[in-house]
């Protein structure tokens, strides 16, 4: 990749990551206030409580897991025209 | 306090074992590697050589502080469910960091030879005065938010062995200091990794012994359905309004992405493979932790059944039910957890602290006459600074002014609204310049300080807010009015946009 792909390609991941996020908050939106009413109970607890705080967690594993290989792209860390001219700094 | 029984020293072994293991691998690492050629690469930042698990213990656990595992499960205690609904928000604290900064902070010190991320703004905005003020607002937040650490952890070993405050101060305060100071970045990043680990079986053994002693998970239930029905709310009777979970969300979650401590860590690990792997472990290991350590907060209900004035303050209640629940010989094993928590966020805030000094200003300064420094020179002084940081701390958290509590309460805000705007836009936006960069620090920071210490909010909500807002509007402010950044910079940052342009 070349410096400008590799920036392209950081903007967009960092883009996807902004998305992940918005995904995010709107699960923790409707799995703890959305479902606050629902008589449901599981292990004892109200269905908000279970699916507001663990159900969050485990959807942000999934949605990590599907950002990391979906969207991200492996990349030499070197900045690539740098060492090709040779001038340091 | 007198000490207890003479089964109370002996509960003590497993911390002096943990100590002991966290001062060889200082010692191993400064030994192992052997800081060769490039003294400030290796010392500062490892030499970027952090794997993903390592880097993403490091990241969690210097984020996890010793609050997470005493007054947050506290008030967990207090107010229920709706405060780990709360907390959740902070699975996304990882992987934000890493996703957003990680690639683009790693490029970027490479080009430069940064081992700061206030080298990276130094480049980015041309300007040694700005990078200057970042590294004293650094330095300053680091220090109160150190000295609170040091106090919470002896606070939580006094209470919980029964053993002076002082004491346990001494025990595993100059431990860390010691091995951050010989061993440098490595050394904290791999303890890091151990404290991480060890929060996390603290949190299943406290679990485990709060539920024994409370009769079962189905007993504590149902005595917290009968006497605490409003635990089961999200709103728990006004004693979690909506305006708190959205101000949460800016301050724990979204808004850490900013924090020098976390950003750092992007110019620590080996390659974007490792990155990816961090992405993942961190959002597991940190919504474990934080789910982990309140829910066992709520259960210890079946420990301390009494009103909360009867404890004293919501921070007393986990240090009570470690006394009271987990059996004396494992009371050392159990307060580990917390202790970690304190001790690895010590340790990332005193080595970036210790870069700020070094690199930011001494370095920067003597490179700006023209004039070099010797390696043995430059690694004696880092090793000293590190040190002398380190032991100033120790002294404030012996008697601490009340100056401190202030400074620490503005510290995690107060780091957010310096850098978030000027990390963010200047990473991504061109227009970024330094007259914004430079409003919105100074500007943003000095608004939130001031709405804090006067106690102003708007419409209830935590200052973060106001903080964040006026930095932005300053940034923009700046942007508009100020010189753009040169092309030359901007060629660097945002490689192909101007060549585009020229068609």
């Amino acid at each position: 990749m070349t410096r400008e792909e590799k920036y392209r390609q950081v903007r967009r991941e960092a883009g996807a990551t902004g998305v992940l996020l918005a995904l995010i908050i709107l699960f923790w939106c409707a799995a703890g206030f959305g479902l606050a009413g629902v008589p449901v109970f599981v292990f004892g607890l109200p269905l908000w409580a279970v699916m507001g705080t663990v159900g969050v967690w485990l959807f942000a594993i999934v949605g990590v897991y599907v950002l990391v290989h979906g969207w991200f792209a492996d990349m030499s860390l070197e900045d690539e025209e740098q060492t090709r001219g040779g001038d340091a700094r | 306090m007198m000490p207890q029984t003479e089964g109370n020293l002996f509960a003590l072994v497993p911390l002096l074992l943990f100590m002991a293991l966290m001062l060889a691998i200082g010692v191993w690492v400064r030994r192992g590697r052997g800081f060769g050629e490039d003294f400030v690469q290796q010392y500062f930042i490892g030499n970027r050589r952090l794997g993903g698990f390592v880097l993403a213990m490091t990241t969690v656990a210097t984020y996890s502080s010793v609050s997470s595992f005493v007054g947050g499960p506290g008030m967990a205690w207090k107010v229920g469910f709706g405060w780990i609904y709360m907390a959740v928000v902070q699975v996304t604290a990882i992987f934000l960091v890493l996703g957003i900064f990680g690639k683009r902070v790693a490029m970027l010190s490479r080009r430069f030879d940064a081992v700061t991320v206030v080298d990276i703004i130094r480049e980015r905005f041309e300007s040694n005065g700005l990078a200057m003020l970042a590294a004293l607002v650094i330095v300053l937040f680091f220090c109160g938010t150190m000295t609170a650490q040091f106090v919470g952890g002896a606070r939580l070993f006094a209470a919980a062995t029964g053993y002076s405050y002082e004491m346990g101060l001494l025990l595993f305060g100059l431990v860390v200091v010691l091995y951050t100071s010989i061993g440098g970045f490595r050394a904290v990043a791999l303890t890091d990794t151990c404290c991480a680990l060890m929060m996390m079986v603290g949190i299943v053994v406290l679990l485990y012994y709060v539920l024994a002693a409370g009769g079962g998970y189905q007993a504590i239930l149902s005595g917290l359905h009968a006497e605490h029905p409003e635990l089961f709310e999200p709103l728990s009777a006004g004693k979690m309004p909506l305006g708190l979970y959205f101000t949460q969300w800016l301050l724990v979650g979204i808004c850490t992405i900013a924090l020098p401590q976390s950003v750092v860590r992007g110019i620590s690990y080996k390659d974007t493979h490792s990155l990816h792997r961090a992405m993942l472990i961190g959002t597991v290991v940190v919504g474990f932790m934080n789910i982990g350590v309140n829910f066992t907060g709520i259960l210890a209900h079946g420990v301390l059944d009494g009103p909360e004035a009867s404890y004293g303050s919501v921070d007393n209640i986990i240090p009570l039910t470690i006394a009271r629940a987990v059996p004396p010989e494992l009371v050392g094993l159990a307060i580990i957890g917390p202790l970690a928590a304190s001790i690895s966020t010590i340790s990332g805030l005193l080595i970036v602290a210790s870069s700020a000094i070094v690199k930011d200003v001494y370095l920067a300064h003597m490179r700006a006459q023209g004039r070099t420094v010797k390696a043995v020179h430059l690694s004696r002084l880092s090793v000293v600074t590190t040190a002398a940081l380190g032991v100033l701390v120790f002294a404030l958290a012996l008697t601490p002014p009340s100056l401190i509590w202030i400074i620490n309460m503005f510290a995690f805000g107060g780091l957010e609204t310096a850098f978030f705007w000027m990390l963010l836009l200047g990473l991504y936006w061109r227009g970024a310049n330094r007259l914004g960069a430079l409003l919105s620090m100074a500007g943003g920071t000095v608004a939130y300080c001031a709405a804090q210490a006067a106690g102003f909010k708007l419409m209830g909500l935590h200052q973060i807010t106001i903080g964040i807002t006026v930095s932005l509007v300053l940034f923009l402010l700046g942007a508009r009015l100020g010189r753009p950044t040169s092309a030359a910079v901007l060629q660097v940052f945002f490689p192909g946009a101007r060549g585009e342009e020229k068609g």
